[in-house]
């Protein structure tokens, strides 16, 4: 059999306990309506005001997103050159190397950009 | 440090790199023994975490002189599964200002990736079969030629359940943590993933079953010391763990992205934690200890130490330990400050790990091209060194200009007289400011009698000033 | 960047990779992989673009803010030449390299040597930074401010310059000189998209009429993106016909392939519609007057000539290369297209009142030209093309470069911050309205001069470097049995000659708006813009009197490798 089988069981047995546990959780608990109770909690204060439907995030994060994605892409990279280093040789060594270091280029400009504070 | 350990594999491992992947014990179970095995590794992690929550209540109970939960089942041991049953039955709040179906549907995107990373951790030897009703099959689930990619992959999938656990909560707080959370995972993720790169350069594969081979003789944690280290903090950031636990920092954000959640959603948050706490430990084990192989040493008084069932009790004793080493960071370390946090993660780990790789690729290339011997060691090394020391000179030399100024600094505010009511609230004296003389009010008793007086004012100097 | 199109290159069809290597179970991966070979004399001329422009991005990182212009135009610009250099001893190369990804032929050296002087052209027109009685610096100080706030007040008087531009031009110089060069799909895309997204920055930092210019960086951003998505799904579609993104590959599937059309002609369809979308055909033209008139006017003249070489240089290759097995299918549409294209072009350029938004719409009706000697399929089709696209680069520039030197007055105002008197006049934005250039021929002889040599070439006028273009373009074109087109790029002509001649007389026959005291200032600019000015005049004349040495360079180089 195929080696993504046990996975796909696997899968289906957590996604299986996982909805069970939701719905069962849903249905034995008790039910007492109070309107305080169903208040977004802040500590007891009045809750601040959400838009419908969630928030916006702060575009700090985006900046943060941003970076995790040029240096996924460069792990992305780097996996498959790892795993057939020893046949790559000088070749793959050397191209390797340049291309860290033109990641390192982008990455010494944000940080001295101040890309990488947080305060 | 370093370059020692590089030394090690250069002599140990003179021939030629082997090619440790081989998956074709994979695959080939039918399909009750996949279901025995499913369930098996299901309950594993089930059980695992119901015990890891109970020990690290008692662990960090015993370390803060106190006993921990000791009143359900003998010793406490049955504890984490009342806790369940408890949440179970609890109500299951839904606020007002919710998004319903993303809001239902988050803990489920955070559990169920969670578990199945486990389905490509080795307990076992892929060759060294052992017999389950009459037939011969591996201690592991299954493997992939890229089952660390599958295991990233899965393990990233979590962090969607939290980034819409706080979005939809509606909630100030939820999606606060949950940004945090999210920022913090994906930022220690890739010093993470670059920890590895090292290691499949000297596994040459990413089955997990290979690299375990790959360890036969050396565990990746000596000879890839930095890789490990840096694992091991990254890991611990990956999973919003003590001292890393910025999400939930209570005194900021009450208990960050699942504030709002409650009865057994609360519940899946919680198992999807610790079940993350498995899986990295089960990597850290796989990765860098030598996954199932028997502790050092013992193969060669013992040769059956690596076959059989008895790998299953080498991994799991790494396993707890390492969850040992979670719950021992967790009673002893304070909080970081997220700019700090984040600082580390940027500015240190991942500039680290990627210098570190580029070592261990030149000095594994010039091993594999025969260029290498003792004697170049010294012209590879030599300048590494003399960058380090000067780096460290710089440093230094930094460090004493910014100690000096932050001394003057000092002495400034120390000249400065110090105002216990500055700005009109009453502030605590800074740095090398000392409170002024405290000259006690006389006490009316004074008014009344002179013999009383005495007696009073000397008692009110040895002790409490704030009368 | 080589390892990059390697490891693209070597992903489908790699052997040691049998079916995805997902087989799992008896996928018994062996260390077979062998490093491709790669030539780097013949990338080299990338690669020192790229290098240079990582130079750029460390003196941007670790020098202090005032001292960063000069290392940038010296970086810049020394990158650049050398590169050129590399074209030049590269020439007579047929090869393919990287894992065939790249391959250098007659044509991408040739597009390659036309893009790099384009590129050194509008570099100084970049660089141009006022000679200190003015500044003419057509960049923002601080791209993150928002217009008209107190922020980018701040940044104005601390003196701001916003360096990056030289970086970011040369990565986009990187992306173009490898778009023509790119032997397999993806590498195409790859460099389409790094030509791209620096291109959809620097249209966003123009100094005056930012919200303008934002709005036009917006634009040309979401259309693009939607463009190069086209493109990457055309990718996919040829990828599944013909199981290969290298352009040989897909011929062969084409002439070989059992498999219906259907594939394959939808693939083509959306490969086009990216490829389009950067020539600026018709009718995929609509970013480009907004773009052309919100950038900077240097960036205008950069994307304007270099980008359109770029881009044809990937059209003729695909087209050639790729898809000479479905000829009878592709011509039809790119028929229709140029006659679209060369009509609307003319049409509405004629409307115009802005000089840039004409400009932009003869940049149009230009493509439309080009796309005659694309259609043609001959030998000489690509030969005039590669003709027709340097002759127009560098009257394109040239005619940026003018358009740079005419400036508004603003009376007593004191725009850079200095505080003038009250009566004195300062130099403002660029006066772009047509009715500000008449009468230019009497204050600026040289400068309308200079414009109206620009002007001529655009519209074919003999002996210059227009009417060679055309005219080669034309004959390749009835070669290729296309003489219907040649009747419409001939009655466009006329069209066209009508707006372009319109500028000149407004320029010498027009009284002058100064005396009403609303009147344009030509300003003085440093060495850079004159030298940039008289190379390109120089150029275009010389294009049209002696065009024979480079009508033979062409001709030489109008061959492709496979």
């Amino acid at each position: 059999m195929n080696s993504y089988a046990p996975i796909l069981v696997l899968g289906g047995l957590a996604a299986g306990f996982a909805i069970f546990s939701v719905v069962s959780g849903m249905l034995t608990g008790p039910k007492r309506y109070n309107r305080a109770k169903l208040e977004a909690y802040e500590c007891g204060i009045e809750p601040t005001p959400q838009p419908v439907g969630g928030g916006r995030f702060p575009v700090k994060y985006y900046l943060t997103a941003m970076l995790f994605i040029i240096f996924d892409i460069e792990i992305v990279f780097l996996y498959p050159w790892a795993v057939r280093f020893d046949s790559l040789g000088w070749f793959g060594l050397v191209e390797m190397v340049f291309f860290i270091l033109t990641v390192f280029v982008a990455y010494g400009y944000v940080w001295r950009r101040g890309g990488l504070e947080w305060d | 440090m370093s370059a020692l350990a590089l030394i090690g594999p250069l002599t140990a491992d003179a021939t030629t790199p082997t090619n440790y992947e081989n998956l074709s014990f994979f695959g080939r179970d039918p399909w009750w023994l996949i279901l025995i095995k499913v369930v098996a590794v299901f309950a594993f992690l089930v059980v695992t975490v119901l015990m890891a929550i109970l020990f690290e209540r008692k662990i960090v109970g015993y370390m803060q002189q106190r006993i921990g939960p000791n009143r359900t089942g003998p010793w406490g041991l049955l504890q984490s599964l009342a806790d369940g049953v408890k949440l179970m039955l609890k109500e299951d709040i839904i606020p007002t200002a919710a998004d319903k179906l993303v809001f239902i549907i988050a803990p489920l995107i955070a559990t169920i990736p969670a578990f199945l990373a486990i389905a490509v951790v080795p307990f076992g030897p892929a060759n060294n079969q052992v017999s389950i009703f009459h037939h011969r099959t591996p201690l592991q689930l299954t493997d992939l030629p890229v089952a660390i990619l599958y295991v990233l992959a899965a393990t990233s999938i979590g962090i969607y359940g939290i980034v819409l656990a706080g979005w939809a909560s509606g909630s100030t707080y939820p999606l606060l943590g949950a940004l945090r959370s999210t920022a913090q995972m994906i930022s220690y993720e890739i010093a993470m993933s670059l920890s590895f790169v090292a290691v499949f350069i000297y596994a040459g594969t990413m089955s997990t079953s290979g690299i375990v081979n790959s360890q036969h003789s050396w565990w990746n944690c000596l000879p890839l010391l930095p890789s490990f280290l840096i694992y091991v903090v990254s890991m611990v950031g990956e999973t919003n763990r003590a001292p890393f636990d910025l999400p939930e920092a209570e005194g900021e954000l009450v208990g960050g992205f699942h504030t709002e959640y409650s009865s057994i959603k609360f519940a899946l948050f919680f198992l999807a934690e610790y079940i993350n706490m498995v899986t990295v430990s089960s990597l850290a084990v796989l990765m860098f200890l030598g996954g199932w192989h028997a502790p050092f040493g013992l193969v060669s008084v013992w040769h059956g130490a690596n076959s059989g069932w008895w790998p299953v009790l080498w991994y799991v004793i790494k396993l707890v330990l390492f969850m040992l080493f979670f719950f021992w960071l967790r009673a002893t370390l304070p909080r970081l400050r997220y700019d700090q946090f984040m600082k580390l993660g940027w500015k240190v780990l991942i500039p680290a790990s990627l210098v570190w790789l580029l070592a261990v690729a030149v000095v594994r290339t010039l091993k594999n091209e025969g260029d290498l011997n003792r004697s170049h060691l010294i012209y590879i090394l030599g300048p590494v060194v003399a960058v380090l020391v000067v780096l460290w000179i710089v440093s230094e030399l930094r460090y004493r200009q910014t100690s000096a100024v932050e001394k003057a600094e000092e002495a400034a505010t120390a000249a400065k007289p110090f105002d216990p009511m500055d700005g009109g609230f009453p502030v605590p004296p800074l740095p090398g400011q000392t409170l002024p003389a405290f000259t006690p009010r006389r006490p009316r008793a004074a008014l009344v009698g002179a013999l009383v007086e005495s007696a009073e004012a000397s008692e009110l100097e040895a002790g409490d000033p704030d009368v | 960047m080589s390892v990059l199109t390697s490891l693209l290159a070597a992903s489908p069809g790699d052997p040691t990779n049998p079916g995805g290597g997902l087989g799992g179970a008896t996928s018994t991966v062996t260390n077979t992989f062998t490093a491709p070979h790669v030539e780097y004399r013949a990338l080299m001329p990338m690669l020192v673009v790229f290098g240079a422009a990582t130079v750029g991005i460390l003196i941007e990182a670790f020098l202090p803010r005032t001292r960063r212009y000069w290392p940038q135009v010296g970086v810049s610009l020394a990158g650049v030449v050398v590169a050129f250099c590399f074209v030049v001893a590269n020439h007579g190369m047929a090869e393919t390299t990287a894992a065939d990804a790249v391959s250098v032929d007659g044509v991408t050296l040739f597009l390659q040597g036309t893009i790099l002087l384009l590129a050194l052209l509008a570099l100084l027109l970049v660089a141009e930074r006022g000679t200190g009685l003015v500044d003419l610096d057509a960049f923002t100080a601080q791209g993150a401010t928002t217009p008209g706030s107190g922020g980018e007040r701040a940044a104005d008087a601390a003196g701001l310059r916003t360096t990056e531009v030289f970086p970011l031009m040369l990565f986009s110089v990187g992306g173009m000189l490898l778009f023509p060069a790119a032997n397999d799909l993806l590498t195409s895309f790859v460099a389409l998209e790094v030509l791209s997204l620096p291109l959809y920055l620097l249209c966003g930092l123009a100094r005056r009429r930012r919200l303008l210019s934002q709005e036009a960086a917006m634009k040309y951003f979401l259309l693009g993106a939607f463009s190069s998505a086209f493109f990457l799904y055309g990718v996919a579609l040829l990828y599944g016909y013909a199981g290969s993104v290298r352009l040989s590959d897909i011929a062969t599937a084409i002439t070989s392939s059992p498999h219906s059309d259907v594939l394959v002609l939808a693939g083509v369809a959306l490969l086009a519609v990216g490829l389009l979308f950067k020539v600026g055909a018709v009718p995929f033209h609509a970013w480009t007057p907004d773009v052309y008139q919100g950038a900077p006017t240097p960036i205008t003249a950069f994307m304007a000539a270099a980008t359109k070489v770029a881009a044809f240089g990937a059209l003729l290759r695909i087209t050639y290369v790729a898809l000479p097995g479905l000829r009878w299918d592709w011509r039809p549409v790119l028929w229709g297209v140029a006659i679209l294209t060369m009509l609307v072009g003319a049409i509405l350029a004629i409307t115009q009142r802005d000089i840039k938004r004409m400009l932009a719409y003869s940049a149009i009706l230009n493509a439309g030209y080009i796309l005659l000697g694309v259609i043609s399929t001959t030998s000489k089709g690509v030969s005039s093309t590669l003709f027709y696209l340097a002759a127009y680069g560098f009257a394109t520039i040239g005619a940026f470069a003018v358009v740079t030197l005419v400036r508004e007055s603003v009376r007593g105002g004191s725009d850079s911050g200095d505080g003038g008197e009250e009566d004195s006049v300062t130099v403002g934005g660029e006066a772009t309205d047509l009715s500000a250039w008449a009468g230019l021929g009497r204050r600026s002889p040289l400068l309308a001069a200079c414009f109206t040599v620009f002007m001529l070439a655009f519209a074919g006028i003999p002996l210059t470097s227009g009417f060679t273009g055309k005219f080669a373009l034309f004959t390749a074109a009835i070669d290729g049995g296309a003489w219907p087109l040649v009747i419409v790029g001939v009655i466009a002509s006329a069209a066209a000659a009508f707006f372009y001649v319109r500028v000149i007389v407004l320029m010498y026959f027009s009284e002058p708006l100064r005396e009403q005291g609303a009147g344009p200032i030509v300003v003085v600019p440093s060495p850079m813009t004159t030298v940039a000015l008289t190379v390109t005049v120089a150029l275009t004349i010389a294009l049209g009197v002696l065009p024979q040495m480079a009508l033979d360079l062409a001709d030489k180089a109008a061959y492709f490798v496979q």
